[in-house]
């Protein structure tokens, strides 16, 4: 993606008088880190940056608007829209979310940027560690050439894509009201790794998520860093009554990773951030594909197709599966 | 080793499969006592997380019941509780729980004596499977 496109493109949405402001991604404060930043006004377009290893999700920041600072020009607080920068999966989530009615469609400004894969902030800081300055990152020709302490360093695609970022379905944006740059070409849905799993038997099954499910510290990284996850009262902070207690004990947590994975049933569409934000690398991922695996094969439906139908459990269809039922 | 007997939680709606059971104990039908019944308005009030919090607190298996499709007093109900059970069920399973834990049934008020059958054949079903070890609720 040409970085001098996306400032131009992002100039004229702050230009239009409806947006109040647009999140896009600046440079972290070390190493690979990337941040989601605010932009008010043209000035401020320098801060704006793009390269492979903007992972965090930008929808994310759309339903915290009430907790944001109001910008400084009368003018400008008084605007409706909030431009954003979205790849494939991030207008999926959009599209989710203005099918929940969680924020209006006339209230966004979207940037679609076909994505090629991000990379997964885990496997280049073992690749590369303790990197304490800034790292730049540039895509080039199936390589990353990542330039630290303008050393300069070739490392093959393949190694350091994430792992959902290699099954993608929706590289382009579903949904946007400027696309920059050409399509590309999706793959085709691959569950073979739950298909494997699904087989053993419930034993088997049974320990190897108990021991994904001991290491959990809830520390709830996975729900912070959701696009689907911006309920204002979260089942996980009531106390009456409390589903779920504090303390980390296999139990809780297995109940903590059970409500996550069925509250996004028919609503994740697999960005992957909740699996690459965990501490403890606990495969969220299979859960969520699992539930998007089955909701495909029984209801026919996916999540984030558009931003009109209606979201999968709150609407039946006669003939759903029963044959389980007695 | 005492003989295994499971603990089981019943679900019941209100118009329908609690009238059901109802008309079991009226016409003296007898059934297994390892249910434990708890009356719900519609299917569709049982949050799937009611399912999870039984087995955890000591149930072996669950049971939902309800009236029988197009029949709901609330008109979609069960229908939308079929959809919910039916995911969670499959995620459960995932997770290594036998899904045979988990059963959903349509009872009508007349059926007092598929209630009946409903409730031996999950009981037999699950002394089968004998008593669920993980997942239960270490400290109470």
């Amino acid at each position: 993606m040409n970085i001098q496109k996306l400032k131009d493109e992002a100039k004229r949405a702050l230009g239009r008088k409806e947006v109040k402001y647009l999140i896009g991604y600046q440079k972290g404060s070390y190493g690979f880190r990337v941040s989601p930043v605010f932009l008010e006004s043209k000035e401020e377009l320098d801060l704006l940056t793009f390269s492979p290893l903007c992972t965090i999700s930008l929808p994310n920041y759309l339903t915290l608007e009430a907790d944001l600072i109001q910008p400084k020009d009368a003018k400008k607080a008084k605007a409706t829209k909030i431009a954003l920068f979205a790849r494939g999966c991030d207008s999926r989530a959009l599209n989710q979310i203005m099918a929940e009615k969680g924020i209006p469609r006339d209230k966004l400004y979207i940037i679609g940027i076909p994505c090629n894969g991000v990379i997964d902030l885990k496997k280049i800081e073992a690749r590369f560690p303790g990197v304490v300055d800034l790292a730049e990152v540039v895509e080039e020709n199936g390589k990353y050439i990542i330039t630290i302490n303008n050393q300069s360093h070739e490392v093959p695609k393949e190694e350091l894509i994430a792992d959902t970022c290699k099954v993608c379905q929706y590289p382009t944006p579903l949904i946007s009201n400027k696309l920059l740059g050409d399509k590309v070409e999706g793959s085709p849905a691959n569950y073979d790794d739950i298909q494997s799993l699904e087989e053993q038997s419930p034993e088997e099954k049974w320990d190897f998520w108990q021991e994904h499910f001991e290491r959990c510290i809830r520390c709830y990284a996975c729900k912070n860093s959701c696009p689907l996850c911006y309920c204002e009262g979260c089942i996980l902070d009531k106390l009456n009554p409390q589903w779920i207690r504090r303390s980390v004990d296999t139990s809780e947590n297995l109940l903590f990773h059970i409500t996550r994975a069925f509250h996004l049933a028919g609503r994740c569409i697999s960005c992957g951030e909740c699996e690459r934000v965990c501490p403890m690398d606990i495969p969220l991922m299979k859960l969520n594909k699992k539930m998007e695996k089955d909701v495909k094969e029984l209801f026919d439906y996916e999540a984030g197709k558009d931003h009109e139908s209606k979201p999968l459990l709150t609407t039946f269809n006669l003939e759903d599966p029963d044959d389980f039922v007695l | 080793m005492s003989k295994f007997e499971p603990n089981i939680v019943a679900f019941l709606c209100n118009w329908c499969s609690y009238a059901g059971a109802d008309l079991t104990g009226t016409t003296r039908t007898h059934y297994p006592p390892n249910v434990k019944v708890i009356r719900v308005m519609c299917t569709g009030r049982v949050n799937p997380l009611f399912l999870v919090q039984s087995l955890r607190q000591g149930a072996d298996g669950v049971l939902i019941s309800g009236c029988h499709p197009g029949e709901c007093h609330y008109l979609k109900g069960n229908y939308l509780a079929r959809r919910r059970f039916l995911l969670m069920k499959n995620l459960l399973e995932f997770i290594g729980i036998n899904p045979e834990r988990i059963r959903m049934s349509w009872v009508s008020a007349s059926e007092g004596k598929k209630f009946a059958d409903v409730i031996t054949d999950v009981t037999q079903e699950i002394k089968k499977i004998g008593p669920l070890k993980h997942f239960k609720k270490e400290i109470l």
